[in-house]
C-alpha cells in the first residue's frame, strides 16, 4: 500500500477516526454522567415546586365526586392509548378561569371553570387529551428550556433565582402557549387519543369554535383559549385529522353524571 | 491525521520566509488561546492570514495553504458538535450516547490537531518542510514549491 497516495491517506484517516468513535461508543456515557437520573430529579423538583405554587394560589377541589368524574375521563383516555394513568398526577383546581395545563413531572391541572364552560364531557376530554399529549411528547420541559434556559430552571429548584424568576416560570406554565409546531403536534396526538378512546374528536374543534365565537366579557377568564390561538386552520386540521380514522363512539359519562358534576362545581362557591 | 513527512525543497527559504510560514500555523492557535471557541473563528483567522500571504513566496504560500486546509476540515467537525450542543441546550432534549461519543472523538481530534499545529510551527521555523498526512498531499496539488 502506497501511503503517499492521497486516496489511501484519506481512507486510513477515516478508519482511524471511525475506530476512535467505535471504541468510545462502547462506554455508556449516559450512565457515567447520570444524565437521565439528574434530568428526572430536576423535573420532579420543578413539578413539585410549581404544583405547590398553584395549589397555594387556587386551592385544590376537595370534593371527591368532582375529582372522580374528571379522573374517569382521564382514565378513559389513558387506557386504550397505553398511557400509564398512575404516572399522571391529576389536580382539579377551584377557579373561574377556563384553563387546563401540564406541569413538569407529569402533573395535569384542570380548572373547574373549564368544566363549567364546556357544553359536554367530550369537550373536557378533548382539552385533557391535548394536555396529556403535551405530557407524553415531553413538550413541557422543552418549552421551559426554550423560554427560560436550563440554568434558570435548575436555579429555581435550588431557590437561587428569587421570586421574579419563579413567578415568570409559573406564568409560562399556566398561560403561555407552546410554539405553533408543538400545539399542532399535541392537537394531532389528542385526536389519536380520542379516537382510540372512542370519544368524538370533533368536540375538541367545537370547543375552539364555541369559545371563540362567544361574546364574553372579561376574556381574561379564558386563559386556555386565549393562549391557544383559535383559528379556522387549527379547527380544520383537527377535523381533517379525525377523517383519517374510522372510529366508533361510546358514551363517555352519562348525561346525569355530567349535569351533577357541573352542579357540584357551581356549589363550590 | 497529522502523520508527517519531511520533504526536500527545491530551494532554501530565507529566515523571513520561515517565520511567515511558521506564523500560518500559529494563526489558527491564536484564536483558540484568545478564548474564542466558536469553530468559525479559527478558520477566519487562518483565512485572513492566507489572503495576507497569498502573493508571498511558494514556501510561505504552501504552509499557509496546509494550515488553512487542516482548519477547514476541523471546522466542519467542530461545527457539527457546536450546533448539536446548541440544539440540546436550547431545545430541552436530553443528550444521547452518540452525542457524548462524538464530543469525545472531537476532543481527541482537536487535541491531536493542536499538538500537530504547534509541532509544525516549531519545525517550519527551523526550516523543516513538514507535510501533514492528507493535507500535505492536498496542498501539493494546489501549490507548487
Amino acid at each position: 500500500m502506497n501511503v503517499r497516495n492521497l486516496g489511501t491517506q484519506i481512507l486510513l484517516s477515516a478508519l482511524v477516526i471511525g475506530g476512535i468513535y467505535a471504541l468510545l461508543y462502547q462506554f455508556d456515557w449516559m450512565k457515567i454522567f447520570n444524565v437521565e437520573e439528574t434530568a428526572s430529579k430536576t423535573e420532579q423538583r420543578l413539578g413539585d415546586l410549581y404544583y405547590e405554587l398553584f395549589e397555594m394560589e387556587y386551592g385544590e377541589v376537595e370534593d371527591e365526586k368532582i375529582y372522580n368524574v374528571v379522573d374517569s375521563i382521564l382514565t378513559r383516555i389513558c387506557e386504550p392509548n397505553q398511557i400509564n394513568r398512575d404516572r399522571i398526577k391529576l389536580h382539579v383546581f377551584n377557579s373561574d378561569e377556563v384553563n387546563a395545563f401540564a406541569l413538569p413531572d407529569d402533573h395535569l391541572v384542570v380548572f373547574s371553570g373549564l368544566i363549567l364552560e364546556s357544553e359536554n364531557p367530550e369537550q373536557v376530554a378533548g382539552v385533557i387529551s391535548h394536555e396529556v399529549a403535551h405530557i407524553e411528547l415531553n413538550h413541557v420541559m422543552k418549552k421551559l428550556v426554550q423560554e427560560v434556559g436550563m440554568s434558570v430552571l435548575v436555579g429555581s429548584t435550588t431557590g437561587n433565582n428569587g421570586y421574579g424568576a419563579t413567578q415568570e416560570i409559573a406564568h409560562i406554565l399556566s398561560s403561555s402557549a407552546f410554539s405553533r409546531e408543538l400545539e399542532e403536534e399535541a392537537d394531532r396526538k389528542a385526536v389519536e387519543y380520542l379516537v382510540k378512546a372512542k370519544i368524538n374528536p370533533g368536540e375538541l374543534a367545537d370547543f375552539f369554535f364555541i369559545i371563540a365565537n362567544e361574546e364574553v366579557e372579561g376574556m381574561e377568564f379564558f386563559s386556555w383559549i386565549s393562549t391557544h390561538p383559535v383559528s379556522e386552520e387549527r379547527a380544520e386540521y383537527i377535523v381533517e385529522e379525525s377523517q383519517d380514522y374510522s372510529f366508533e363512539i361510546d358514551t363517555l359519562i352519562s348525561w346525569s353524571t355530567w349535569v351533577q358534576l357541573q352542579s357540584d362545581i357551581k356549589a363550590l362557591d | 491525521m497529522p502523520v508527517f513527512f519531511k520533504s526536500a525543497l527545491s530551494y532554501e527559504p530565507t529566515d523571513h520566509e520561515l517565520e511567515k510560514a511558521s506564523n500560518s500555523y500559529l494563526m489558527s492557535l491564536v484564536a483558540v488561546m484568545a478564548g474564542l471557541p466558536i469553530p468559525i473563528v479559527n478558520v477566519l483567522a487562518t483565512v485572513g492570514f492566507f489572503f495576507a500571504v497569498r502573493k508571498g513566496t511558494p514556501f510561505v504560500k504552501w504552509h499557509a495553504t496546509q494550515a488553512l486546509l487542516s482548519q477547514l476540515s476541523l471546522a466542519i467537525f467542530n461545527s457539527i458538535g457546536f450546533w448539536w450542543t446548541v440544539g440540546i441546550v436550547f431545545n430541552g432534549e436530553l443528550p444521547t450516547n452518540e452525542y457524548f461519543t462524538y464530543l469525545f472523538t472531537l476532543v481527541i481530534v482537536n487535541l491531536t490537531e493542536f499538538i500537530a499545529t504547534i509541532y509544525s510551527a516549531v519545525k517550519t521555523r527551523k526550516g523543516v518542510h513538514v507535510q501533514w498526512w492528507v493535507y500535505g498531499e492536498l496542498t501539493n496539488r494546489l501549490v507548487k514549491t
